[in-house]
C-alpha cells in the first residue's frame, strides 16, 4: 500500500466523498424536522441537552465499535463489559471513597476483558462473534455473582457531578463525549494505528507481508473497546448513582446498529467515524422524540427497528454496495 | 414564519389550558409491556383520569425493566412538564436518582406498587408483599392440614417484592412446625424457568405436597410441570393475575395485588393533590386472597371495571 | 460398499472427529451428572432433558442452515413471541388446534421470508437486517397483546408440547423427525449442497450458477418456519403466552449451533451437530438445577462452554490444515 493511497484513506473527506452522507444524515435531518414540527419542546435547549447527555454512553460504545467493525470484527460483549465496569466502579467507590481510584478500577476491568477478547480473536483466530458471545456470558455472570443481582448504591458528590455537573458551563458528560470522539478521530485518521485499522478490514495479508505486527493492532482495537466501556461506566454509574448488574445488557446491539446505520460496513472494512456520531444521535433523537410525543411503547419498539432497516435501505438503493 | 407559528401554538395552548380547570396531565410510569399486572395498573390509571376529567400519558421502557431507559423517560418527561407523575421504579434503588430529578423539577409524584428506596413522594399506594406472602402461605398450609412437604419457588432474588414475599412465606412456615420446607429455588418470575425448575425438583423430591410461588406466572408453569408428571400438589401464587387457573381449580389461591386499583388510586391521589384536596400518606391494601369461592368477583376484564370511589377507600 | 464410503456419502461436510469429540463431551457431562446427583439417571429426568433440548433444537435447526451460509438470524426469539401469540389467539377464537398450528408456522415463515428478502434482495448485512426485524416484530407483538396473557388451550393442542406417545414426550419425536429432515435436506439434496457452497465460497458458488438470492431466502424462511413450529411446542407446553415469550431463546439457540460445530464463517457444520450442541447446553443447565447451583452462574457457564467448544474447533481445524 503506497503512501498516497494511505493518505487518501486516512482523510476524513474520503468517507464523505463516497457519498455516504445521505443515508444517516437524511434520517437525522428528517427526524429533527419532523419532531420539531410535531412537538414544540423538541428543539428547546433542555431537551436538546437531554438528547446529547443520553447519547454519550452509546457514543462511547459506538466509537470503538466502529474500529472493530472496520477490522471485519464485532464485539457483542461490550454492553456486559460496561455493566461489570459500572458495578466495579460503584463497589470501589463505595469502599474506598475515591472517584479516581474507582475510575481506574473500572478502566482496568474494561481493558482486561478487552484484551482477552482481542487475544482470542487475533492469536487463536476464533470468530469475533463467538468469542464475544462467550465473554459476554462470562462477564455478565461475573456481574451477577459479584452483586447477587442487587444494585450497589453509592452517594458521592464527585460521581454525581459527572452526569449532573458542568465545567465552564458545559456538562461534564458532554465534555467526556467530545474528548472521546476527538481521541478516536485522532487515532483513526492521524496515526499509524488508524491506517492499520483501515487495512485490517480491507487487506490484512498486505499488512502481514509488510511485516506489521497485525495481531498486536487487532488486540489493541478490542482493548480500546474495553477501555471505552470502562469510561462509559463512569457516566452510567453517575447517572444512576449506583451500579446495577443488568443495567447495560443489550446496549451492544444498539451500538452496532448505530455504527452500521452511520455507514460503516461489516464487509469491506470501510468506516466513517462521523457517520457513527450521526447514527448515535439519530437513535437518541428518535427515542427522545417518541417520548415527547408519548407514542405508545409498542410502537416505539417497532420504530427503532424501522430506523435501522430504513437507514440501510436508503444506502442500499443508492447503490453504495 | 416560524415565530408566528410558535406564537400561534403558544396562544392556543394558553387558551386551552385556561378553558378546563381540570385537564391535568398525569404521566404514568410502569416497568414493562408484557406483565399483565402492569397492564391492569395502566388500565386503572386511565380509568381514574377519565372519571376525573384529566389525561394520562403512559411511559414504558422498550426494553423491559431497563434502568437507563426509565431514566431517559424521566428526563424527557420533565421537559414536557406534566402536572403530576405516578411512578413505579424499575429498580427500587437505582431509580432513586431519577426520583430526585423529578423532585428537583418540582413535579409532585406518587409512588405505587414498588416502594422506591428514596426520594420525596406525595404518597405510596400498594400492596404489602410481606402480608400477601404470609396470608397466601397460611392459606395453603391450612389446606394441607398443617403438615406435609413444601417447596418455595422465588422470583428475582434481588427484587424487594420477592424478598418481602419470601419473608411472609417463611413466617407462615414457622407457624406450622409440622410442615417441612424441602428447598427454595428461584424461577426469576419467569414461567418457563419455573416450569423447568419444578420438573427438576420433582425428580429430587418424590413427595411434594405444596408449592409456594412468588408470583402467578411462575405458578402457571409449576402447574403445567405437575400436570405433565401426573403429580398433585397445592399451589399458591401472588399478583392476582391467575384468575383463569383459579377458575379451573388448578391454582389454590393467589394474593391479590389489586393492580387496577393501584393505578386508579395513584392517579386519584395525584389529581386530588393538584386540586389541593386532602390525601393520605400511604394506602396499603389489606392482603386479600382470591380463591375458588370468590373468584367470580375478580373475573372482570379491565376495560369493564370502574375505579373505587374515593370515599370508600379512605374509610378503610 | 464399505463403512467409510457409506459415512462419506451420508456425512458430507461432517467432520467425524469433531462430532466424535462432541459426543464424548456430552457423554462425559452425563457421567459427571450421574455421579453427582442420584436423580440424574432417572427416566423422568432424562425425558425432561430430552424434551427441553428438543425445544431448543427445533429453533436452532433452521438457524443452522442460516449460519451455514455465513449469515445470522437474531430475530428468532421475537419470531417465537409473535407466532405463539397469533397462533394462540387463533386457537382461542376458533377452538381449532389445526388452524392454530397452521397459523403459527405461517407467521414464522412470513417473518423468515421478510428477513430473507432484506438480506438477499436488498443486500442488507444479516446481523442488522434481522436485528431490525427483531424490534419490528416485538413492537407488533406487544401492540397486539397489549400486556395481556393468553391462557388455557385445548388438550389436543397441548399434546404437542406436554403429551407422550409410548412413554416418550412428543417434542422428542419432533426433534428426531426434524433431525432426519434437516440432515437429509442439507446433505442429500442439491439445495443443501448449494447452501454449503454459498457458505464456503460465495463467489465460486455464484460463478457455478447457484441462485444465491433464492437459496438465501430459502434458509431464512426455513429458520422462520422452524421458529414458528418451536413457538407452537412452547405454547403447548406452557399452556399460555405473553408478548415476550421466546425472547430468552435467541442467544442459547445461536450458542447451540456454535457449540455443535457450525462455523460462523459458513460452509461447515451439520444439523446433527446442532442437536448435540443443544443437548450439551440443556444437560449443563439441567445439572445446575439438580445440583441447586445458583441461577446466576448460568450465563457464565454457558459463555465458557461456547468459548471452549469454538476454541477446540479452531485448534482441530488448524491441526487438520497443517497436516494437509
Amino acid at each position: 500500500m503506497n503512501d498516497s493511497s494511505i493518505k487518501i484513506m486516512k482523510s476524513p473527506a474520503f468517507g464523505a466523498s463516497i457519498s455516504r452522507v445521505p443515508g444517516v444524515a437524511w434520517i437525522l435531518g428528517l427526524l429533527i424536522a419532523g419532531f420539531a414540527l410535531a412537538n414544540h419542546d423538541f428543539l428547546s435547549s433542555p431537551n436538546l441537552l437531554n438528547i446529547g447527555l443520553q447519547s454519550v454512553i452509546l457514543l462511547l460504545l459506538a466509537l470503538p465499535m466502529t474500529l472493530i467493525i472496520m477490522t471485519e470484527g464485532v464485539d457483542i460483549s461490550i454492553g456486559a463489559l460496561l455493566t461489570l465496569a459500572s458495578v466495579v466502579l460503584a463497589w470501589v467507590l463505595d469502599h474506598e471513597g475515591s472517584l479516581m481510584l474507582a475510575l481506574g478500577a473500572s478502566l482496568l476491568t474494561g481493558l482486561v476483558f478487552g484484551v482477552v477478547n482481542g487475544v482470542l480473536v487475533a492469536l487463536l483466530k476464533m470468530p469475533p462473534f463467538v468469542v464475544t458471545l462467550g465473554t459476554m456470558g462470562v462477564v455478565e455472570g461475573l456481574a451477577l455473582l459479584l452483586t447477587e443481582g442487587q444494585s450497589i448504591v453509592v452517594r458521592n458528590d464527585a460521581l454525581h457531578a459527572v452526569y449532573a455537573g458542568s465545567i465552564g458551563g458545559i456538562p461534564q458528560t458532554l465534555l467526556i463525549g467530545a474528548v472521546a470522539y476527538a481521541v478516536t478521530h485522532w487515532l483513526l485518521y492521524q496515526t499509524r494505528f488508524g491506517t492499520y485499522v483501515f487495512a485490517l478490514g480491507g487487506n490484512p495479508e498486505a499488512l502481514k507481508l509488510a511485516g506489521v505486527r497485525v495481531n498486536f493492532y487487532l488486540i489493541a482495537v478490542y482493548a480500546f473497546g474495553g477501555l471505552m466501556a470502562g469510561l462509559a461506566a463512569l457516566i452510567l454509574t453517575s447517572r444512576m448513582s449506583s451500579g446495577h448488574p443488568t443495567a447495560a445488557i443489550g446496549m451492544e446491539f444498539d451500538a452496532i446498529a448505530a455504527v452500521v446505520v452511520g455507514g460503516t460496513s461489516f464487509e469491506h472494512g470501510n468506516g466513517w467515524l462521523f457517520g457513527t456520531l450521526l447514527g448515535v444521535l439519530a437513535v437518541g433523537a428518535l427515542r427522545n422524540g417518541l417520548n415527547l410525543l408519548t407514542v405508545p411503547s409498542s410502537v416505539q419498539v417497532s420504530c427503532i427497528g424501522l430506523l435501522v432497516i430504513v437507514a440501510l435501505l436508503i444506502d442500499s438503493f443508492k447503490g453504495k454496495k | 414564519m416560524k415565530i408566528k407559528f410558535l406564537a400561534a401554538t403558544a396562544t392556543i395552548a394558553l387558551l386551552s389550558s385556561a378553558a378546563h380547570a381540570d385537564g391535568e396531565k398525569i404521566a404514568v410510569f410502569t416497568k414493562n409491556q408484557t406483565n399483565p399486572l402492569f397492564a391492569s395498573i395502566r388500565a386503572g390509571a386511565d380509568a381514574a383520569a377519565r372519571q376525573m376529567n384529566a389525561t394520562t400519558q403512559q411511559y414504558v421502557p422498550t426494553k423491559p425493566d431497563n434502568i437507563p431507559e426509565q431514566m431517559s423517560e424521566i428526563e424527557d418527561v420533565i421537559v414536557k412538564k406534566p402536572d403530576a407523575i405516578v411512578f413505579i421504579p424499575v429498580d427500587s434503588k437505582a431509580m432513586v436518582a431519577g426520583v430526585e430529578k423529578i423532585n428537583a423539577a418540582n413535579i409532585p409524584v406518587v409512588n405505587i406498587n414498588d416502594h422506591a428506596a428514596g426520594g420525596k413522594f406525595v404518597s405510596f399506594v400498594g400492596g404489602n408483599d410481606y402480608e400477601l406472602g404470609l396470608e397466601t402461605a397460611r392459606y395453603l398450609l391450612k389446606n394441607l392440614g398443617g403438615k406435609g412437604n413444601v417447596v418455595i419457588i422465588e422470583g428475582v432474588r434481588a427484587a424487594s417484592t420477592n424478598q418481602n414475599r419470601l419473608k411472609g412465606f417463611m413466617k407462615a412456615l414457622e407457624e406450622n412446625p409440622n410442615v417441612k420446607l424441602l428447598t427454595k429455588q428461584t424461577g426469576n418470575y419467569q414461567r418457563n424457568q419455573a416450569l423447568q425448575v419444578m420438573e427438576n425438583l420433582m425428580e429430587t423430591y418424590p413427595k411434594i405436597d405444596g408449592v409456594l410461588s412468588a408470583n402467578d406466572a411462575m405458578a402457571t408453569g409449576i402447574i403445567e410441570a405437575l400436570a405433565g408428571a401426573h403429580r398433585q400438589a397445592l399451589v399458591i401464587g401472588v399478583n392476582g393475575t391467575g384468575i383463569a387457573e383459579i377458575k379451573e381449580g388448578k391454582l389454590l389461591a393467589t394474593g391479590d395485588y389489586a393492580g387496577f386499583q393501584q393505578g386508579c388510586l395513584g392517579v386519584m391521589i395525584a389529581i386530588r393533590n393538584l386540586r389541593k384536596l386532602p390525601v393520605p400518606d400511604e394506602i396499603l391494601f389489606p392482603p386479600t386472597l382470591i380463591t375458588k369461592d370468590n373468584v367470580q368477583a375478580y373475573d372482570i376484564a379491565d376495560d369493564k371495571r370502574a375505579c373505587p370511589k374515593w370515599e370508600d377507600v379512605v374509610k378503610k | 460398499m464399505n463403512f467409510a464410503s457409506v459415512i462419506r456419502r451420508i456425512g458430507l461436510h461432517t467432520d467425524l472427529r469433531a462430532m466424535g469429540y462432541r459426543l464424548a463431551a456430552a457423554f462425559a457431562i452425563c457421567l459427571l451428572l450421574a455421579v453427582s446427583s442420584d436423580v440424574f439417571l432417572t427416566t423422568n429426568n432424562l425425558l425432561n432433558v430430552l424434551r427441553q433440548a428438543s425445544l431448543l433444537f427445533l429453533l436452532a435447526s433452521g438457524l443452522t442452515l442460516v449460519i451455514l451460509t455465513a449469515g445470522l438470524d437474531l430475530s428468532v426469539g421475537a419470531n417465537i413471541g409473535m407466532s405463539a401469540c397469533v397462533a394462540g389467539t387463533v386457537i382461542k377464537l376458533t377452538g381449532s388446534a389445526v388452524l392454530g398450528v397452521a397459523t403459527g408456522v405461517s407467521v414464522g415463515l412470513s417473518i423468515g421470508i421478510l428477513n430473507g428478502v432484506l438480506v438477499a434482495l436488498l443486500r442488507m448485512p444479516p446481523f442488522i437486517a434481522t436485528y431490525g426485524m427483531l424490534w419490528v416484530v416485538h413492537g407488533v407483538t406487544f401492540w397486539f397483546m397489549a400486556g395481556t396473557t393468553l391462557y388455557g388451550f385445548p388438550p389436543s393442542f397441548r399434546a404437542l408440547g406436554s403429551g407422550y406417545f409410548l412413554g416418550i414426550p412428543i417434542p422428542v419425536y419432533l426433534m428426531f423427525v426434524f433431525l432426519a429432515l434437516g440432515t437429509f435436506f442439507a446433505q442429500r439434496t442439491t439445495y443443501g449442497q448449494e447452501i454449503y457452497a454459498i457458505g464456503a465460497n460465495r463467489e465460486a458458488a455464484r460463478l457455478s450458477g447457484v441462485p444465491i438470492a433464492k437459496r438465501l431466502i430459502l434458509v431464512y424462511a426455513a429458520s422462520g418456519a422452524m421458529a414458528g413450529l418451536a413457538s407452537l411446542v412452547f405454547l403447548a407446553r406452557l399452556n399460555s403466552a405473553e408478548g415476550d415469550i421466546g425472547e430468552a431463546f435467541t442467544l442459547p439457540a445461536i450458542a447451540a449451533v456454535l457449540i455443535g460445530g457450525t462455523s460462523l464463517f459458513g460452509g461447515v457444520g451439520t444439523v446433527l451437530g446442532t442437536l448435540i450442541g443443544a443437548l450439551i447446553l440443556t444437560l449443563v443447565l439441567n445439572g445446575m438445577n439438580l445440583l441447586t447451583i445458583d441461577a446466576n452462574w448460568q450465563p457464565l457457564v454457558t459463555g465458557v462452554i461456547v468459548l471452549l467448544s469454538v476454541f477446540f474447533d479452531t485448534l482441530t481445524r488448524k491441526s487438520r490444515d497443517a497436516r494437509k
